[in-house]
């Protein structure tokens, strides 16, 4: 059997997995791949590199065989670095792109035979400071946008003033959006994506560009999709955001699902501990902690900082008590967050795309 | 919650309408989308001078109207290739395409309204003929010349959207814009009479809406009766939803297709 016909197999077994109908997004051994060839390999320009043919001429897999169930009323994480395939499956959800192969049904719908039942039933807000008309203003944008929602009358007026308020674009809805700094072009963005009041909502990176303060609040206007019973699906790099908005988060690398799960079950899962930061640990006492049960001791970074992770079943009181008897004065205990489990199942790549 | 629930043809109705506003919007605070315009006055120039050099005045209603009608198809060319491109380079297209009313339609009412505001330019050319060279050009038969106009904007709407519609596939939309207007200003008898041309080619004419507008609007700007006012009405028509039909199709065709290959958005 060749390789693409035992990956056509292994699909179609997969593909036997029914979507639950339950699910508001109900993805099942879902692949995309993209063709790769031809673009930025000249003539020469591959040997010259001493690429390898398939490198240059291949397929390139952006998700590799995702099941993923969101349940209706869910503010869900999508979580993972640069080129994992987040917008890709966002962009599947959203009906702008097909599957390779396996399904995806959002309420019930699948996104790829019904385009038409499911685009009412979406927002979408794809991060970043294009997609809007410049020469317009912020509410002709939004007018616009609604309209091809087939909003119209009093509830669009309404629908559309309370949101621009909402955003704080309020002051400003009568300007021109080539005027708008980045912050302010992802609020019209977050208020395009909600004017037709979808019941699923779709953001990646939304809060990309937005200052700390506009980022506290877009939680709040997370928190309240949420209260209104509105699917949510944020994909974000701040783990911060994740951990404070989301009810399940699931982490993708190179196309494939690495866990699902609330952020608290991830937090245990990846320590089950408490952590102990302390610094300038004397040696002696260093070695006393060590023996304690249930504790591990990492020895001393540079600037004489100790972690100390106090499993479960340990006494991490006893260990702040031993500390500070030894004198430590500059502590901290943490139960270790979203970032941690983060960096521990992706690794810390440093700044390498994967391929 | 609750998605909007009207009929789908009132929906498409009303974003319709409201694409064809956003688009007069836009032309209005774009130089760019109306340099044509200022171009009118001066090829009006350009071809009444002619006409009156040449002491013949049954050229004046060609002289009046060849500006004008360039105008139109010119700007129209633009329009057809730019929409689809600038949407796409600015990030807007996604997000089009994944809006529950159809890009066709977006696209045909957003023509249709650069189409409305081309015909500006037959009321340059008129006005340069009366103000510059104080030539009355009365309009023999206002009813007819109407009816004309309104027909060659639905033919010219659904030849641009047929034109936009394969620009969603294509990244070199200035590659036909460019090789689309001579060819058809001399196919519709614009510069001169499609009589004039070789025998061969007259055939290919008649399938240009330009061919029946010119003579059209020609005709009801001198005294004999305009001929065949109701088959050329017809032609125009067919024209125009011919041009509709060919969009329509080869949209759903392409939408297909870029969604499979990953490559609406790639700007
Ligand atoms: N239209 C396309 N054509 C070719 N390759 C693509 C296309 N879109 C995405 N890819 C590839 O698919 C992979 C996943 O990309 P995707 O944009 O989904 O990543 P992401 O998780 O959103 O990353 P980021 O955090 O940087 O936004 C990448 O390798 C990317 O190069
Ligand atoms: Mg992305």
């Amino acid at each position: 059997m060749t390789r693409a016909a035992a990956a056509a197999a292994a699909d179609a077994a997969d593909a036997t997995a029914a979507p639950d109908t339950r699910a508001a997004v109900s993805v099942r051994a879902l692949r995309r791949t993209f063709r790769t060839t031809g673009r930025g390999s000249g003539l020469f320009t591959g040997r010259l590199r001493g690429r390898r043919r398939d490198e240059d001429t291949g397929e390139r897999v952006a998700l590799r065989g995702i099941d993923l169930d969101i349940a209706p009323g869910e503010v869900h994480g999508l979580l993972g670095p640069n080129g994992a395939g987040k917008t890709t499956l966002c962009k599947i959800l959203s009906t702008v792109l097909l599957p390779s192969s396996g399904t995806v049904h959002l309420l019930g719908h699948d996104v790829a035979a019904r385009p038409a039942a499911v685009r009412p039933l979406i927002g979408i807000v794809f991060g970043g400071e294009r997609g809007l008309y410049e020469r317009l203003t912020a509410r002709q944008n939004l007018l616009y946008w609604a309209c091809l929602y087939g909003m119209s009358g009093r509830r669009l007026a309404e629908r559309s003033e309370e949101l621009l308020e909402q955003l704080g674009l309020g002051a400003h809805a009568d300007e021109r959006v080539e005027r708008f700094s980045r912050g302010m072009k992802q609020r019209l963005h977050l208020a395009r994506g909600l004017v037709h009041d979808p019941p699923v909502v779709l953001l990646d990176e939304p809060t990309a560009g937005m200052d700390p303060v506009s980022a506290h609040g877009f939680r709040d206007l997370v928190r309240a999709l949420r209260a209104e019973g509105r699917t949510v699906l944020v994909t974000t790099h701040d783990m911060a955001e994740a951990e404070a908005v989301c009810d399940r988060v699931t982490l993708i690398d190179r196309g494939a699902v690495v866990a699902s799960a609330t952020p608290a079950e991830l937090g245990a899962w990846a320590a089950e501990s408490e952590r102990v930061t302390a610094r300038d640990v004397p040696p002696g006492v260093l070695t006393q902690l060590s023996a304690l049960p249930h504790v591990t001791a990492v020895p001393p970074d540079a600037q004489g900082r100790t972690v100390l992770r106090v499993g479960e079943g340990g006494d991490a009181a006893a260990v702040v008590r031993l500390l500070l008897d030894a004198g430590v004065r500059e502590l901290a205990t943490s139960r270790p967050g979203l970032e941690e489990v983060y960096l521990r199942l992706i690794g810390r790549r440093g700044m390498e795309v994967a391929r | 919650m609750r998605p909007p629930g009207a009929p789908r043809a009132v929906r498409d109705a009303r974003a319709a309408a409201a694409a064809f506003r956003v688009q007069l919007l836009l032309v209005r605070r774009s130089v760019g989308d109306l340099r044509v315009l200022f171009t009118v006055p001066l090829y009006a120039l350009i071809f009444l001078a002619i006409a009156a050099v040449s002491g013949d005045r049954s050229l004046t209603a060609y002289a009046v109207l060849a500006p004008g009608l360039i105008a139109l198809w010119s700007m129209m060319l633009f329009a057809a290739g730019d929409l689809i491109t600038q949407d796409r380079s600015a990030g807007r297209l996604e997000a089009v395409v994944a809006a529950p009313v159809p890009l066709f339609t977006v696209v045909a009412a957003r023509l249709a309204a650069v189409a409305a505001v081309s015909l500006i330019s037959l009321a340059e050319a008129w006005a340069v003929a009366r103000w510059v060279f104080g030539l009355r050009v009365p309009l023999v038969h206002p009813m007819a010349f109407g009816v004309g106009l309104l027909a060659t904007a639905f033919a010219m709407t659904g030849t641009a959207t047929a034109m936009a519609c394969a620009f969603v596939l294509s990244r070199s939309a200035r590659i036909f814009q460019n090789s689309l207007s001579y060819p058809v200003y001399l196919l519709g008898g614009v510069l001169m009479p499609v009589s004039a041309l070789p025998g061969w080619l007259r055939p290919a004419s008649r399938l240009v809406f330009l061919t029946w507008s010119g003579g059209l609007l020609r005709d009801s700007l001198a005294t004999p009766a305009v001929a065949d006012l109701p088959g050329r009405l017809l032609a125009l028509t067919a024209l125009g939803l011919a041009g509709f039909a060919a969009g329509g199709w080869l949209m759903r065709r392409i939408l297909t297709r870029v969604r499979a290959a990953g490559t609406l958005g790639l700007a």
